[in-house]
């Protein structure tokens, strides 16, 4: 069964839908940070370059599965926060063209670290690969993953949004957002608020980090580099200060890399990053402030 | 017992000087008043109280204990509340989000009632509650203020300047909510433009000029218009 | 006295430049390598100054520019029997042309020039994040295309037979003339205006000056010395499009904001400094002698320590190691100057 138009089969529309997915997780982890910092976490893409290092080696020591996916959230989430207390805090009353160009020099160490301590080489990815086979659906073979991805990134989200729009602390955190020292003035603790981006934020990046290992298969120093580069066009395409458009923005840029990749012959799939830039900065030019924001938002100026 | 000391307050931005040796109190179940011309220093009075001004000298106390150097989050969340200038509502968060925002500020231990002291002083705010605050009028808007301040249960409420942009009507409704909030034993430091209504309503109302308190005024001054453009002229 | 000042302004970056330059004469020509790749790296930092300090805007897409001129450079000066072999895709114009030293090194200005303008032209509406990713995007697609468009280069292929020109009189002399040039451009009125937008972007509007005709005018040099340095760049040591990309990118912008992007001065102390110490690491990678005590480091501790040394001197310094200023000679402070000071602590 094909798709009416191209050659658009139904296992590369759900390829699409499960990069779109994962790439939405990753530009709400990075905008719910940018959100109470001000901050473009560049290094977001080390976050999970890092975790999938840590399912690898969680395979290769014989570690079960959900043993690996436990040391994998272990070293995200402490490399969140360590990251975020020794580079965010101190640089938070700094210059957003400072916070991010620290946060690049964060990204570019820790991508050397890993290149010193495991080699240009890379790991393979280990055994949640078999999750690689398909499913047969109704007919149509579609990779376990694809669905798995997609469910979990859905999952993840509906929480957050039910964290953001439920509790006190998701409540506080879109207060911070909006206008961090009013919050403030209330009452809102901003240690606290910011500690819960960053978690939340850590959650997301090793969510994505499992299941962009399972689909890269093997884990090299610069995974997730060019996912995050993206995934920022995504946001920043989508709107950054808000969840849902930003979002929406990770998930088009996933989707729309998903599809073209299965969809374009290997002569112009070489080229696929070049589309999608092409496609980010003639979005950006009509729309400054992103695809889905309303009204003229406040830029950060870089 | 005391609730606010402010004691030979200075405050200074980089080389300006916004207030010099400034000292006040507030106690419970009374209105102070803070008038004075633009940039005589009372909202940086009122921002240096909360912990979001840089303190060069003197002190601030809550029932004895200072609150010099403590962050703004930890001063609300001490019991004093502020109504800041130009109401900073969230206008994309609802009525009912704004409020629960106020419960940031809570003291641990203390209930205070939830929303409804908010909800039984200004009514229109239970009707609205489900609404997103930036559509509520500029009145509406600032009800919502001092009822998100309120809902904190503090034992000092801070306004800045809370009738600004108001018509005249909304802001007798304000004035009014301020008396009552006065006579349920808070006690209230109201900074304003509006020097004349200040003064009425006021136990006492301290004129601020160039960072210094140039004088103290009752409600008995507030019909006596000279003093009132003398102390401003001062 | 105010020529002095102004001569001071300009020599002590240039100063910097040839004692480098000496320095290189003096070392072995396998250690020269590095102070050449120090020059070239100068060149590329200062590019980026002329853009980033003067408007105050980061940009992302230096390293394109730079690409593209080392390729105009590259693709034009190898001999043409050389091309046949190494690039028979190229397209026919550029498999029959070649040009001299100096001549490919003014068309990679030209060609960058004229890319950087073409790309500024709608991008330097943008600003913010915005402006970041585009700029991002324009590294991205340069990379993209150069890696595999095989018409107009090498493709995935490293550059073969360029003549190594850039000997340390080329990359000396060319350090300088960014450095010049940096310096005349900041003398004009239009850099005057630009800083103006960096400082209160509304206050300089309402003063009647264009935002974005002076980016644009300071994109386009920028550029056009970025592909001038690019040129320099392939005419040292074989280039790919691999090493023209976000490595480059990070490297070379650590480089001016651990300087101090304010500054010319300080691009080119950030520059020497930073490429000084990464340099002496790779080196260490094939082991070094210092003071008779001999030492090798694994692979990737350049890089490493780079990355820490920037992290440490953003948090410590965020303005950088200069903090933005020229070297002055100490005069007489003025009432304004002793203002500032007393605002600013």
């Amino acid at each position: 069964m094909t798709l009416a138009f191209l050659n658009l089969t139904w296992p590369t529309f759900a390829n699409g839908l499960a990069l779109g997915g994962v790439y939405a997780l990753m530009a709400v982890g990075i905008g719910l940070v940018f959100g109470v910092l001000r901050l473009v976490n560049f290094a977001y893409g080390q976050l999970i370059m890092a975790g999938a290092f840590a399912l690898a080696f969680g395979s290769q020591w014989g570690f079960p599965n959900w043993a690996s996916i436990l040391f994998c959230f272990g070293v995200v989430l402490g490399l969140s926060v360590l990251m975020d207390l020794l580079v965010f805090r101190p640089l938070r009353t700094h210059s957003p063209a400072v916070m991010l160009v620290a946060t690049f020099a964060v990204a570019f160490l820790l991508q050397n670290i890993a290149l010193l301590a495991f080699g240009p080489l890379g790991k393979s990815a280990g055994a949640l690969a078999i999750l690689n086979a398909p499913w047969d659906i109704g007919g149509v073979f579609i990779k376990k993953i694809a669905v798995i991805s997609f469910a979990t990134a859905v999952g993840c989200l509906v929480i957050l949004q039910l964290l953001l729009t439920r509790t006190p602390l998701g409540l506080h955190m879109r207060a911070a957002a909006m206008d961090f020292r009013t919050a403030r003035l209330l009452g809102v603790r901003a240690n606290w608020v910011i500690s819960g981006a960053v978690i939340v934020s850590g959650l997301f990046a090793a969510v994505s980090a499992v299941m962009l290992s399972v689909q890269e298969l093997t884990v090299v120093p610069t995974f997730g580099t060019q996912d995050t580069i993206l995934v920022l066009a995504g946001v920043v395409l989508g709107g950054l200060n808000r969840p849902i458009p930003a979002t929406l923005g990770g998930f088009s840029i996933g989707f729309a890399n998903g599809i073209l990749g299965g969809v374009l012959p290997s002569n112009q799939s070489q080229y696929l990053p070049s589309f999608l830039f092409a496609a980010v900065i003639v979005v950006l030019l009509v729309r400054p402030n992103g695809l889905f924001a309303r009204g003229g938002g406040t830029v950060e100026r870089v | 017992m005391t609730a606010l000391t402010v004691e030979k307050l200075s405050i200074r931005y980089g080389a300006v000087e916004a207030v010099r040796g400034l000292s006040l109190e507030v106690k419970p179940g009374e209105i102070v008043g803070l008038i004075g011309p633009n940039g005589a220093g009372k909202s940086s009075t009122l921002h240096a109280i909360m912990g979001a001004a840089p303190v060069t000298g003197g002190d601030v106390r809550l029932d004895g204990t200072s609150l010099v150097g403590r962050r703004p989050e930890d001063v609300a969340r001490r019991g004093i509340a502020l109504v800041p200038e130009g109401r900073r509502i969230f206008g994309e968060l609802t009525v009912d989000e704004n409020l629960r925002l106020g419960l940031a500020g809570r003291r641990r231990g203390r209930n205070g009632g939830g929303l409804t002291r908010a909800f039984d002083l200004f009514p229109i705010l239970r009707e609205f509650r489900s609404r997103q605050a930036g559509v509520l009028s500029g009145g509406q808007q600032q009800q919502l203020a001092i009822g998100r301040a309120l809902v904190a249960d503090p034992d000092v409420l801070l306004l800045d300047e809370p009738s600004l942009g108001l018509a005249p009507k909304i802001v007798d409704v304000v004035f009014e909510a301020l008396t009552q909030i006065r006579d349920s034993g808070l006690g209230v430091l109201l900074v304003e433009q509006r020097a004349q209504r200040t003064v009425a309503l006021a136990d006492r109302s301290h004129v601020l000029a160039n960072g210094e308190l140039r004088l103290t005024l009752g409600p008995e001054d507030a019909s006596d218009t000279d003093r009132l453009v003398a102390a401003y002229l001062a | 006295m105010t020529w002095i000042r102004r001569a001071v302004e300009l020599l002590a970056p240039a100063l910097l430049i040839l004692g480098t330059a000496l320095l290189a004469l003096e070392v072995s020509s396998y250690l020269q390598a590095y102070f050449l790749d120090t020059l070239v790296k100068v060149a590329i930092v200062v590019a980026l100054y002329v853009f980033i300090g003067n408007s105050g805007v980061l940009s992302f897409g230096h390293v394109s520019f730079v690409a593209v001129g080392a390729w105009t450079a590259g693709v034009l000066t190898v001999p043409e029997d050389q091309k046949r072999i190494t690039m028979p895709g190229l397209a026919h114009f550029l498999l029959t042309t070649s040009v001299g030293n100096v001549a490919s090194l003014v068309l990679a200005a030209v060609v960058g020039g004229i890319f950087a303008f073409a790309v500024g032209l709608p991008l330097m509406r943008l600003s913010g994040l915005a402006a970041g990713i585009a700029t991002f995007g324009v590294l991205e697609i340069t990379n993209n295309v150069l890696t595999y468009e095989q018409r107009i280069g090498p493709g995935l292929n490293a550059f073969s037979s360029v003549p190594s020109t850039t000997g340390i009189w080329q990359a000396t002399i060319g350090g300088l003339v960014c450095v010049v040039v940096a310096y005349a451009y900041q003398r004009t009125r239009f850099s005057r205006m630009l800083r103006a937008t960096r400082e209160d972007p509304a206050a300089a509007a309402a003063a009647g000056i264009s935002i974005y005709r002076q980016r644009l005018l300071a994109f386009t040099l920028s550029g056009a010395l970025a592909g001038f340095a690019g040129g320099l760049y392939v005419h040292l040591q074989p280039l790919q499009a691999g090493s023209l990309s976000l490595n480059l990118t990070f490297v070379t912008l650590a480089m001016l904001v651990v300087g101090g992007s304010g500054s010319l001065l300080g691009a080119v102390v950030g520059a020497l400094a930073l490429n000084g110490i990464f340099s002496f690491f790779s080196a260490a990678t094939n082991t070094v002698d210092v003071l008779g005590w001999s030492f090798t480091v694994p692979s990737g501790t350049a890089e490493l320590t780079l990355g820490m040394l920037m992290a440490i001197v953003l948090i410590l310094r965020p303005n950088g190691l200069t903090g933005g200023r020229e070297l002055s000679l100490p005069r007489r402070r003025s009432v304004a100057d002793l203002e500032k000071a007393r605002a600013t602590t």
